[in-house]
């Protein structure tokens, strides 16, 4: 297992597919927190993440012919399946992405700042922080919010994230522009700026 | 640069992707100018910290083990079944290569049968049935015992015109021929002859053959083309019914 981990993802899946499971083991291992990230901070609900990123690993185990070296890498391929089914799934259920979702969230949101040995003050100032993050996150339409979560929490390329949304990279580009602006605007209600001056829109300068 | 410049590369700027640093460079400058940009620029940074922030919170999130269980299950079950069709398909492939293999021996087995072995089988279970010949003393008494040995080979040559109670004279020779290897390369040719024919042979005619009337015969011809032996058919003494 150990000499597998230096290995490529595609060459893992070759291994995969004819049926080497210490490759697989090591492929879900090295992607499946990416995509359970992806569908998290997209839905907001750890179970839709388990369920996706069951579904996608058993979609590479049921068929993994579909995917195409020559269109972006395999980690690409599997988000861009995770979006798909995650998509699905938010459009099918609705309850998932909402403004109004409970104040305490998925049950390990802001464990990492809890866990810390930081005054109670940052950590409540953190913790109101990635709440409300969370939410103006969730509450971005379907299209900014992919993009946001891909490029700036998960720093993907602009490159893979159009690999992952099947779009080119001046839309990403656009789309990411478009959701930051958005986020601003819901984070702090749009800047005010220095006396004498109106507030800032965002898209100013690109109009 | 200007605004709009800036505003193009500001998220290069913050999320410190790989940009081009001249321009970069050249966005800070701007922003230090331009107060609306910098405000811009500090917001977004703000942003871009957040951001981080938040997904420091998600660093660890993983998909509990139970998930890692289910799927090493299900690619092992997987494994298991498409190593378990291969051998179905191969067992299919290998049926129905089989059967249409089979089918094609059967054919050629009945083929053969029909062309090789059917003659045989008809000809044994004619030899059991009694043979019909029914020899007129007086044509007897002029075929020689040499004669009579082609004889069977002429009436399996003729078997197929021959029907099961078919009455035939012996062969009567026509003098052409007394060797009897010529006999025994001779050509059986069953042809109708006047019923008059049968006075030439010293056979009565009877009333029931007249004149008009034509009476069944083989000839027995030889390798060049003369007949050499006569015998008649369904003949039967003066009372055949033709």
């Amino acid at each position: 297992m150990a000499g597998l981990t230096e290995l490529q993802d595609e060459q893992l899946l070759r291994m995969m597919q004819v049926g080497d499971e210490d490759a697989f083991t090591t492929l879900y291992r090295r992607r499946q927190g990416g995509i359970y990230r992806f569908v998290l901070e997209m839905s907001g609900s750890p179970a839709l993440a388990e369920d996706v990123t069951q579904e996608v690993f058993m979609a590479l185990i049921r068929d993994s012919r579909g995917y195409d070296p020559a269109r972006g890498s395999l980690a690409a391929y599997l988000l861009g399946m995770a979006r798909h089914h995650a998509l699905r799934f938010l459009k099918r259920d609705q309850t998932y992405v909402s403004i109004t979702q409970t104040e305490e969230g998925p049950r390990n949101w802001g464990k990492a700042a809890s866990a810390s040995r930081e005054d109670p003050h940052s950590v409540m100032s953190r913790r109101e922080t990635v709440q409300s993050v969370r939410q103006a996150i969730l509450s971005l339409p379907e299209h900014y919010r992919e993009a946001v979560v891909l490029c700036d929490l998960n720093e993907m390329s602009y490159e893979d994230t159009a690999s992952v949304l099947g779009c080119s990279v001046g839309t990403v580009r656009s789309r990411l522009h478009r959701g930051r602006a958005m986020l601003i605007q819901k984070l702090t209600g749009g800047v005010k700026v220095a006396a004498g001056h109106e507030a800032i829109d965002p898209n100013r300068c690109l109009a | 640069m200007n605004c709009k410049d800036f505003e193009s590369t500001i998220h290069e700027l913050v999320s410190r992707r790989d940009a081009d640093k001249t321009k970069q460079l050249e966005a800070l400058e701007h922003a230090g100018q331009c107060l609306r940009c910098a405000l811009r620029l500090d917001e977004e940074s703000k942003l871009t910290e957040r951001l981080q922030a938040f997904a420091s919170t998600l660093q660890g999130q993983r998909a509990p083990v139970r998930v890692e269980e289910d799927l090493l299950r299900a690619f092992r079950e997987r494994a298991v079944r498409s190593s378990a069709p291969l051998l179905g398909v191969s067992g299919k492939r290998l049926w129905r290569g089989l059967r249409w293999g089979l089918a094609f021996a059967a054919t050629l087995a009945t083929a053969w049968i029909v062309v090789f072995l059917w003659p045989h089988l008809h000809r044994g279970s004619r030899n059991l049935t009694p043979r019909l010949n029914n020899s007129q003393p007086a044509a007897v008494s002029k075929t020689s015992e040499a004669k009579q040995v082609p004889q069977a080979r002429w009436a399996e040559q003729a078997a197929p015109a021959e029907t099961a109670n078919e009455v035939t004279t012996d062969f009567i020779s026509l003098g052409t021929c007394d060797d009897s290897q010529c006999m025994e390369e001779a050509t059986l040719v069953r042809v109708a002859l006047p019923a008059e024919a049968l006075l030439a042979f010293g056979l009565e005619a009877g009333n029931d053959y007249s004149p008009e009337g034509s009476v069944q015969a083989d000839v027995a011809l030889g390798n060049n083309g003369v007949p050499f032996a006569i015998r008649f058919v369904n003949y039967s003494g003066g009372n055949n019914e033709n």
